[in-house]
């Protein structure tokens, strides 16, 4: 049966083990990426991703229901990726995938695209990767939340404890350097081409 | 935000980008980018922007995380690592050579004293004869009295085992036993998770394997289509010429 975040909430806070390692299950992926596109280290992701439930599961007993769960989870994970960078003081490193070689590429990707394709893909995944690296942690956060969890303008804010305004701003302004690092990388798109 | 747009609010024109504006300002600025370029460029460089963004795609993690319960075993106390007891510990290499030392000496001793017993092995003999000549001194209600003896003491003996010691060892095998199973599941579990990753990864080298051989014989056809193309080129061009001469004669 599929339950709600809710129901399983409730159902964990009775004691139910099950029922919190299937929301487990249900938003780990989403938490991993998260905290890798903002941490930028696989083992690192992994274990904010872990702890991430971890303090989730002894937080039960507080946890109210007055947000969502996800956005509770988000907002766990999101601390503990700030956290890990604060104790960086570093920008992350970003694991860059070595080169172009088919051999990793294929190993990754589905078998309907072509080489070529999924070299192209994978380029361009590095470059953005790369780019991403380069803003400052608040924009990255927000164009994270945005572009890869689909989060509304008001939402972003409440995670960040900022504006709204802040945090369009802070989109507009790392959508820029992106673009700006993808043109200088040869990345520049058909459309402003033309434009 | 008010249904005018100014040229260049780039926070309105990310609220147009993502579909994110109040009622009637979309409209507003639909209509200021019909006109105007630079907003337009902008929106479209934005646009691009995300474009590009959606290739990126984290790392596969084995993740699979989960909250255990404790198991009924483990309840008992947590398994701690102990030193061993100091009887199994290996000697120091100064005791072990103190030890080889002493036997050495009491076995030169014991060399000495054999020695100067032979000696006086003569009047032992004698003093023993003197003992076998006399075996009167022993009784036969001596020997029952020792065999009655014997023979109770061997019953208490056998009654023994089955009464005092047979509780104790049955517990110590049944936890024996659970922390047997316990390590041998750890153990299949281990193996399971091991033999699933080799698996993955075998899947994955034969398949990029299998990708590049194919990229590999794609670049060899198309080399042989470039150069048989060339050929027929050529061989066009050769019956041109020969066309156009015999034209011209």
């Amino acid at each position: 049966m599929n339950w709600t975040d809710e129901e399983l909430v409730a159902r964990s806070r009775g004691g139910d083990l099950d029922s919190f390692n299937q929301l487990i299950l249900r938003w780990e992926r989403p938490i991993y990426a998260l905290a890798y596109r903002v941490i930028g280290r696989e083992e690192d992701a992994r274990d904010v991703c872990q702890e991430t439930f971890l303090r989730a599961f002894r937080g039960l007993p507080g946890f109210k229901g007055e947000a969502k769960f996800s956005s509770w989870l988000y907002r766990i994970a999101l601390n503990l990726s700030r956290d890990w960078i604060r104790r960086q003081r570093r920008a992350p490193t970003v694991q860059l995938p070595e080169g172009a070689d088919p051999s990793e590429v294929a190993a990754e990707q589905g078998p309907v695209e072509s080489i070529e394709d999924l070299v192209s893909r994978r380029e361009l995944s590095a470059v953005v990767e790369e780019a991403m690296a380069l803003l400052p942690e608040e924009q990255r956060t927000a164009i994270v939340l945005k572009e890869y969890h689909g989060m509304t303008f008001q939402e972003i804010a409440d995670l960040q404890g900022c504006p709204l305004s802040t945090v369009k701003t802070r989109l507009y302004q790392g959508l820029s350097v992106l673009r700006r690092h993808l043109e200088k990388n040869g990345r520049v798109p058909q459309l402003v081409k033309r434009v | 935000m008010s249904d005018t747009f100014q040229c260049g609010d780039n926070t309105a024109l990310v609220s147009f980008l993502y579909d994110e504006c109040e009622p009637g300002e979309r409209a507003t600025i639909e209509a200021h980018i019909a006109l105007c370029a630079a907003c337009a460029a902008e929106i479209a460089a934005l646009q691009s922007a995300r474009l590009q963004l959606a290739s990126w795609t984290p790392p596969e993690a084995e993740l699979g995380f989960a909250i255990v319960r404790p198991r009924a075993s483990d309840r008992s106390g947590p398994r701690r690592l102990r030193p061993a007891a100091w009887f199994r510990q290996p000697l120091p290499a100064w005791a072990q050579a103190a030890a080889a030392c002493l036997i050495f000496g009491a076995g030169l001793s014991l060399g000495v004293l054999r020695g100067t017993s032979l000696n006086t092995s003569s009047s032992a003999q004698r003093a023993a004869t003197n003992s076998v000549a006399s075996p009167a001194a022993v009784t036969a209600t001596d020997l029952t009295a020792l065999e009655q003896r014997l023979r109770t003491e061997m019953a208490e003996l056998r009654a023994m085992p089955a009464s005092t010691t047979a509780a104790a060892p049955q517990a110590n095998n049944a936890q024996i036993l659970a922390q047997v199973r316990a390590l041998i599941d750890e153990s299949e579990q281990r193996q399971q998770r091991e033999l699933a990753l080799r698996t993955a990864q075998v899947v994955r080298e034969f398949d990029s394997q299998r990708r590049m051989d194919l990229a590999r014989i794609e670049n060899s056809f198309g080399q042989i289509e470039g150069l048989t193309g060339a050929e027929v080129r050529e061989q066009r061009q050769m019956l041109n010429y020969l066309m156009r001469v015999s034209e011209q004669r």
